[in-house]
């Protein structure tokens, strides 16, 4: 009989009978075993290692706008939750720093050890060495064999955004020719932003299959966006244009580039990532915002690399607690608009 | 063929009539908003809770008359939440030559006060948070809003009332638990921003001076981060950056103890960044919105602090100045704790 498959009056009973002895039990071996056992009693508290990618200052990962501080501190604010010490180490994107970090975790005796390394060969090593030592691993975006995966989707993170273009092209546009700009940092590998541009380009024709798709490489300069799509726009004068930017900056310096263009009026854009300088805080010009939803700015797919405390250590605590954990839990990518970005980010902070 | 017609008009009109309710659509409050325990046209909130009887025990607290400032002075530069203002504007003329009055030579000044209510230490009246638009005691806001105020839970429908106040020191909770973080640009100890003061630190706060709240009280939260507002402007990015405060837990908790108001040296009483990323002041509903408990902001708070760590005393007679501004969401406030 599974366990929720038992009937509530058979759960009742149980209940009521551990309730009956429960305090009973306590109380016998708490003055048998003396202040040793009131201690067991008392909630554990575990450490909990966390390996940075790299908080290397102004140092964006996984092709967004989100530094290794954001990260980093978000463990910080989830842990509050838990019963849970944290002991940070950064990467630096270093594979030595990366096992030495390992080793430092042994000596210590970390409960468990959550690993963000792009070094797929490393994460072996550490991987090895600290199963050796009876240490619990997590992975997070780079697998780690045989441990837990906490990870982006890109693909799918890509597909939503072009969903939501060629849904906007639709209804809008219908019949009128209309081009996808897919943008960005294309060929970096490393961020897996290829799966992303193709998500989005399969979105892109979700609603609208003959669209063509002009590809703009920007090589991870989004300085680069302003020449390189007024050139595309030149060349497609009558044309309706659907943005399908890879980050949050080139979105925005698509949004300018548009404006210069003179070009506003036949344009939709939408980003990935939803780092600050599209949702900000309470003082901030927010270009996500329900006060400005005329803004071409469509929306933007979220990431949540600043949450990202809050959706690892919640696994570390069920690997901690000899609960099962699945071999790999996706990022809940979703698209961010004036909707619905107030309940996504309140904007309660004034900085 | 009559009937069938018939049909046809009464199921248009019950589509119509089923429609009407759906164009007016507001909330149902009362699936969001709790009933106050008082009744249904009560707009006052938890300060019911302080009768006579609860007032003349807080007089007890009056042992030598000693006068402790809990309220900061209101001026210009102070950090400010979000867009809010506060402006004075001297008006002086009758100082220039000639422009005194009769042989008396009788001058004068007055002000023009430019200012939103919610500034300096400040008390956040019913009519200020709500969930969605329902606010306490199950009212639908939108029905009660003018060009110019409120015209339901206003701030004159606070109780003219006095009780006793009871200071929780944090800061000495956390430093005696031997968990204490500070924060580098306070000049005197505060606890980190981000910090959830839980029930059991309340409690711990509470037994440090062998006290037990009572039915009607002001719990006062001692956090250290006032000590930011002190500095300003040098501090102002830094105190607005967030701030330690009272977590859902807590706040839960002060309800069930049927306190009137919880006040804090801190801008919003809670911690900032919340619990939860995605809750915005989930304190201000459970407090204001939910139970009817004011809250105060940017409360002074070192000062009976110091008093309280000297005398091994927390409690005191709580005196506040509300002035009651009719239709208003809240205001700023004068605060004394007498001893």
């Amino acid at each position: 009989m599974t366990r929720a498959s038992r009937t509530p009056a058979l759960r009742m009973g149980r209940r009521r009978f551990f309730l009956g002895i429960a305090p009973a039990s306590i109380l016998l071996l708490s003055h048998l075993a003396g202040p040793a056992f009131v201690a067991v009693a008392q909630e554990r508290r575990y450490t909990v290692a966390f390996a940075n990618l790299t908080e290397e200052p102004g140092k964006t990962l996984e092709g967004t706008g989100f530094t290794g501080r954001e990260v980093r501190e978000s463990f910080v604010l989830a842990a509050r939750r838990y019963p849970i010490d944290l002991v940070f180490y950064d990467n630096q994107r270093d594979p030595a720093k990366a096992l030495t970090n390992a080793e430092d975790a042994v000596a210590r005796k970390v409960n468990v050890y959550i690993q963000y390394l792009d070094d797929a060969a490393t994460n072996v090593k550490v991987g090895q060495r600290l199963r050796e030592a009876g240490i619990g691993v997590l992975a997070i975006n780079t697998p780690v064999p045989d441990a837990p995966l906490y990870t982006i989707d890109n693909r799918a993170a890509g597909r939503i955004a072009g969903e939501a273009l060629s849904e906007y092209g639709a209804r809008n546009w219908r019949g009128q020719p209309t081009i996808g700009v897919v943008l960005g940092h294309l060929k970096a590998q490393e961020y897996r932003v290829p799966d992303r541009a193709q998500g989005a380009i399969d979105g892109l024709k979700r609603q609208l299959p003959a669209i063509k798709i002009v590809p703009i490489d920007t090589q991870g300069n989004p300085a680069r966006v302003g020449p390189l799509l007024a050139k595309v726009l030149a060349s497609h004068p009558a044309a309706k244009v659907l943005v399908a930017a890879m980050d949050d900056a080139s979105a925005l310096a698509a949004k300018t580039a548009l404006e210069s263009a003179g070009r506003l009026s036949d344009s939709a854009i939408v980003g990935q990532g939803v780092d600050r300088s599209v949702h900000g805080g309470l003082n901030d010009k927010k270009e996500i915002d329900p006060n400005n939803r005329g803004s071409i700015v469509v929306g933007s797919v979220a990431f949540y690399l600043d949450r990202y405390g809050y959706e690892v250590l919640p696994l570390a605590m069920r690997m901690l607690r000899g609960e099962t954990v699945a071999p790999r839990t996706v990022t809940p990518h979703r698209l961010i608009t004036a909707a619905n970005v107030f309940i996504e980010y309140p904007p309660y902070d004034m900085n | 063929m009559r009937h069938k017609s018939l049909f046809v008009i009464v199921v248009m009109l019950a589509a119509l009539i089923a429609s009407v309710p759906a164009a007016l659509a507001q909330s149902d409050c009362k699936t969001i908003v709790p009933a106050s325990p008082w009744g249904p046209n009560d707009q006052t909130g938890a300060t019911n809770r302080v009768t006579p009887a609860v007032t003349k025990a807080a007089a007890a607290e009056i042992k030598d008359g000693k006068v402790i400032v809990m309220s900061y002075p209101l001026a210009d530069g102070i950090p400010l939440f979000g867009t809010r203002f506060t402006k004075t504007i001297l008006t002086a003329t009758s100082l220039a030559p000639g422009a005194a009055f009769g042989e008396n030579q009788l001058t004068y000044m007055e002000d023009t006060w430019l200012s939103q209510s919610h500034v300096g230490t400040h008390l956040d009246g019913m009519g200020h948070i709500g969930r969605k638009d329902c606010y306490y005691n199950q009212t639908p806001m939108g029905k009660f809003i003018t060009q110019n105020n409120i015209t339901r839970l206003g701030l004159e429908n606070l109780k003219s009332f006095a009780t006793r106040g009871v200071l929780i020191d944090a800061v000495k909770v956390y430093q005696q638990a031997g968990k204490f973080k500070g924060n580098a640009a306070c000049k005197k100890p505060c606890l980190e921003k981000g910090t959830v003061i839980t029930k059991a630190d309340l409690e711990a706060g509470l037994k440090m001076y062998n006290v037990t709240l009572r039915e009607g009280d002001i719990v006062i939260v001692h956090t250290g981060w006032g000590n930011l507002f002190e500095q300003y402007p040098a501090q102002n990015a830094v105190f607005n950056s967030g701030q330690p405060g009272i977590g859902k837990e807590a706040a839960k908790w002060l309800v069930s103890q049927k306190v009137v108001a919880v006040g804090s040296d801190n801008w919003a009483v809670e911690v900032i960044p919340g619990e939860d990323p995605k809750e915005a002041f989930p304190i201000h509903n459970i407090l204001i919105t939910d139970s009817g408990i004011h809250i105060i902001e940017n409360v002074r708070t070192d000062l009976m602090a110091a008093e309280a760590d000297q005398t091994k005393r927390a409690t005191f007679f709580f005196s506040m100045t509300v002035p009651k501004g009719v239709g208003m969401t809240g205001n700023f406030v004068a605060i004394e704790g007498i001893r």
